[in-house]
């Protein structure tokens, strides 16, 4: 049911509104408005964002720094408020961080956000979380590869990086890609660093060789690290375990009044260029979610 | 300084009360610890002595008079603060000290049940604790009552006051560490280990001066990293990353979440280690040693004297933290010093305790699909390599694999006990499997990822939870008790004949420790998920137990939840004796 709604409103900003209607429809109205009023009654909306997760989220010196947190300050600008951040660091899975941020809150008294970013915007997700409502796609994620200046040939089938310095971040699936394809060989090889950027980062400082990351913790360290003459790898990974995954936002099953607007604004965003302004600040290049696509549905 | 005059208010406190003897001003010595089982008029330790066999020599209650056995007072730890209490009370100079949920720690006079004081830790908001709040209990020693926090912090305050002696980081809880575990005092240093989030941590065992929370050596329990002793390097603990791939000892895991006990003869702490990362094994071919193993810590150094890994090469999330209980017996025809271990894989290990050589490996459970038996020449388990859950391959489900027991374990953190009497172990053990395959589709941290899929589902028609006395020698389990929702809290057995348990659905039981036989019950209103205890106080056999459902099986649904649906969280103190 959620996904059917979505497909019409996925198509265009025109759809944008029928997905409008179609909620209130179904329920009275006050109820609806409720947490939109709240948010602009209280004058802050509270935005959870992944803690250490450079370029999206991290704290710069004790300041929250990074593009989803420039797209959260604009989001609280729109509806007139000011922007609460709260870094909160990942837990397990996805759906620990939903409960955790989004509908019910921390057992030690972690208050949950009006709104998260960066949440995986998956059909199969969706279906079973029922507590929340997941929109607005703003951004296409996959996995790619980066070599350091003097490694020769960064186009090369990964196997060839056979006894050169690896990076990944731990626990991720660039790791489980480099520990587990290709029969295992270049296991020993691996070096496990806490995040993608700094995996990437690692090229510069002499450290890896060849490293696994996402496309925009590429692009970002790419970006940071202009003398470094780190390579951005141009073809696909082979055998890489995901094809990509698009990146929305989430607020509470009864939040959808908040939603909604949050949504009409990042579309705007999306289509007037504001969206890749704040991405090219990071040095990433703006993909457009594949939900966001027409040609998608 | 600031010690001193902590010391001196305790004095002061103790010499206007009517109650406290003075005597009892300077509190418990490290000596008197190592005699907890034999003093009956307290229970200064978790465990009831280093050994921590959890056996009394009390027998005015007994076999015979327990199904009088009523309330004498109950006390509410309060707020809105309830889930999972695990906790075992102590009692000490007609105090019951006992820690709650959420890093609460509470005295209670001893005879009326009144509060003496109560001290919550102000814990940081952002600790997402992976299994529920709890903690499973403080340590006493001197003028200090012990305990560690979710947010891997130890904390000593003042027994008479509650006020904060000294405050020490144990760990990093921003690095994903906490701690939740009672810490074992010897000879005058605290004893804790660690707990943390599943990737990226390093199972570590630390042992700090009791009057001052200073760090006296560390042992970290993955090969490659350093251990230290009085400020300087005392050697790496095994052969560095010699049974591990690439750099991934670096991050290896075994945590050392629920403690240890200590065996003063060999002057051996024994420490279960927790299960290696990341969850699939097939990325880290190799032992993965000291992980889902038994250590045997010198106590003076902190130096491993032995290992024994009962999952090597960890695929299930078995884990081997469980508890070594140290046990005298005779085998055959020798007397021996022997220890004993229920692990999480379903399998009851004897080991020689001064050298750790595996003398018995006996099932504790209905099944056990990972593994037909274990071979006593090596040590090793006989896998069964069809049922080892299978490598991720992209995005496809991978096969889905039964495995028994879950990875909640044929007994997780719940302590068993042993009668010194009877010559039996009693385990809290758990009949249930789960199916286990690779997620086609999960995400972590905003990024795609590869995790496992597992649903827990009970193998029995009548029961999860089964109480099994065993026979340490010859495996043979005498007589279960079975429960219907699974078992979750410690045991204690007494000279009276007598076993105690607790269950989910909120009664603490009595059993017959030769028969099984039921012989007396109470509900508590909530589920029962802590360790009982005992003592003598003013000629009178006391027995205490908190009740408050919750710990790790309410996070987990599917059919084993239709057990405990209906229960309702809580946090009381219970406190039972017989009628005058």
């Amino acid at each position: 049911m959620a996904g059917d709604s979505r497909r019409s409103f996925l198509t265009g900003l025109a759809g944008a509104l029928g997905a409008l209607a179609l909620p209130a429809a179904l329920r009275p109205a006050p109820l609806l408005a409720a947490p939109l009023e709240k948010v602009r009654e209280l004058g802050v909306l509270r935005v959870g964002l992944y803690a250490d997760n450079r370029p999206w989220s991290w704290d710069r010196d004790g300041t929250p720094s990074g593009i989803d947190v420039e797209l959260a300050r604009v989001l609280a600008e729109h509806l007139g408020v000011r922007a609460d951040i709260a870094l909160f660091p990942a837990d397990e899975e996805l759906s620990d961080d939903l409960r955790n941020v989004v509908w019910r809150g921390g057992l030690l008294g972690f208050q949950r956000c009006d709104v998260m970013l960066h949440v995986p915007f998956d059909r199969q997700i969706m279906a079973q979380e029922d507590n929340v409502v997941f929109l607005a796609p703003y951004y296409r994620e996959s996995f790619g590869a980066a070599c350091a200046a003097d490694i020769g040939d960064c186009e090369a089938p990964p196997v060839q990086m056979h006894g050169k310095r690896l990076a990944a971040e731990l626990d991720s699936i660039p790791d489980f890609y480099l520990l587990g394809s290709f029969g295992g060989i270049l296991a020993r090889d691996v070096t496990h660093l806490p995040s993608g950027y700094a995996a990437v980062a690692a090229l510069g400082e002499d450290k890896a060789d060849f490293a696994v990351a996402s496309r925009a913790q590429i692009e970002a360290a790419l970006a940071d690290h202009p003398d470094a003459a780190i390579r951005k790898r141009k073809g696909p990974l082979p055998a890489m375990l995901s094809p990509g995954w698009d990146i929305g936002i989430a607020v509470k099953e009864n939040s959808r009044s908040l939603g909604f607007v949050l949504e009409e604004e990042i579309m705007a965003m999306a289509a007037d260029g504001r969206m890749k302004t704040i991405f090219a600040r990071h040095g990433v290049e703006w993909q457009p979610a594949l939900a966001a696509q027409p040609s998608a549905s | 300084m600031k010690r001193r005059f902590s010391k001196l208010i305790a004095v002061l406190a103790a010499a206007g009360s009517t109650i406290a003897v003075p005597l009892h001003a300077a509190g418990p010595t490290s000596a008197d610890l190592m005699n907890d089982a034999e003093s009956t008029g307290d229970v200064l330790s978790y465990g009831l002595g280093p050994w921590q066999q959890r056996f009394s020599p009390l027998d005015t209650l007994n076999a015979d008079n327990v199904s009088k056995l009523v309330p004498a007072f109950a006390a509410s730890l309060g707020g809105e603060k309830q889930r999972g209490q695990e906790a075992q009370p102590l009692v000490y100079d007609g105090t019951i000290y006992v820690t709650g949920s959420y890093s609460r720690l509470f005295a209670f006079d001893a005879r009326t049940g009144e509060k003496k004081w109560e001290y919550n830790a102000r814990l940081p908001d952002a600790i997402m604790p992976c299994c529920d709040v709890v903690n499973r209990g403080a340590a006493i020693h001197g003028d200090k009552v012990i305990f560690a926090t979710l947010d891997a912090h130890l904390i000593a305050l003042n027994r008479e006051t509650g006020k904060v002696v000294w405050n020490k980081k144990l760990a990093d809880y921003q690095a994903g560490y906490s701690a939740t575990a009672a810490p074992l005092i010897v000879k005058d240093m605290v004893i804790t280990g660690n707990s943390g989030g599943e990737f990226g941590i390093i199972g570590e065992v630390q042992a700090r001066n009791v009057d001052t929370g200073e760090l006296i050596w560390s042992r970290p329990t993955i090969e490659g990293h350093m251990g230290m002793l009085n400020g300087r390097e005392n050697g790496v603990t095994g052969k560095t990353g010699a049974t591990w791939p690439g750099d991934m000892w670096k991050t290896g895991g075994g945590a050392t979440w629920l403690g240890g006990t200590y065996d003063p003869g060999t002057n051996l702490l024994f420490f279960g280690t927790g299960n290696p990362a990341p969850w699939n094994s097939h990325l880290r071919p190799g032992d993965n040693l000291y992980t889902s193993s038994t250590l045997a810590i010198d106590a003076d150094t902190g130096v491993i004297k032995w290992h024994y890994q009962t999952t090597p090469h960890d695929g299930w999330d078995f884990d081997g933290v469980n508890e070594f209980i140290p046990f005298d017996a005779t085998m055959n025809g020798k007397p021996m010093k022997l220890g004993a271990k229920a692990d999480r894989n379903g399998y009851f290990y004897v080991l020689d305790r001064s050298n750790g050589k595996l003398l018995g490996a006996h099932k504790f459970v209905m099944e056990t699909t990972w593994a037909n038996g274990i071979n006593l020449k090596t040590g090793r388990p006989n896998y069964v390599d069809a049922n080892r859950p299978g490598a991720p391959a992209g995005p496809d489900k991978g096969k889905s694999v039964f495995a028994s027991p879950s990875f909640l374990g044929g007994k997780n953190w719940m302590p068993m006990a042993y009668s010194q009497d009877t010559g039996l172990f009693y385990v809290p053990s758990n009949d249930w499997g789960m199916d286990i395959w690779n997620e086609p589709i999960a995400y972590k941290k905003g990024a795609a990822y590869l995790g496992a899929g597992f649903t827990i589902r009970p193998i029995a028609e009548d029961h999860i939870g089964a109480l099994r006395a065993m026979d340490p020698k010859t495996g043979k389990i005498v007589w279960e008790y079975k429960n219907a929702a699974p078992l979750w809290g410690g045991v204690l057995t007494t000279h009276g004949n007598l076993v105690f348990t607790g269950t989910p659905e909120g009664y603490l039981k009595a059993f017959d420790a030769k028969t099984g036989k039921e012989l007396w019950k109470f509900q508590t209103g909530s589920g029962v998920v802590g360790s009982p205890i005992t003592w003598m106080q003013d000629g009178e056999q006391y027995v205490a137990v908190m009740s408050g459902w919750g710990g790790a099986v309410p996070l987990w649904g599917g059919e084993v939840a239709k057990t405990f649906k209906e229960i309702s969280q809580g946090g009381m103190l219970w406190v039972f004796k017989l009628p005058k």
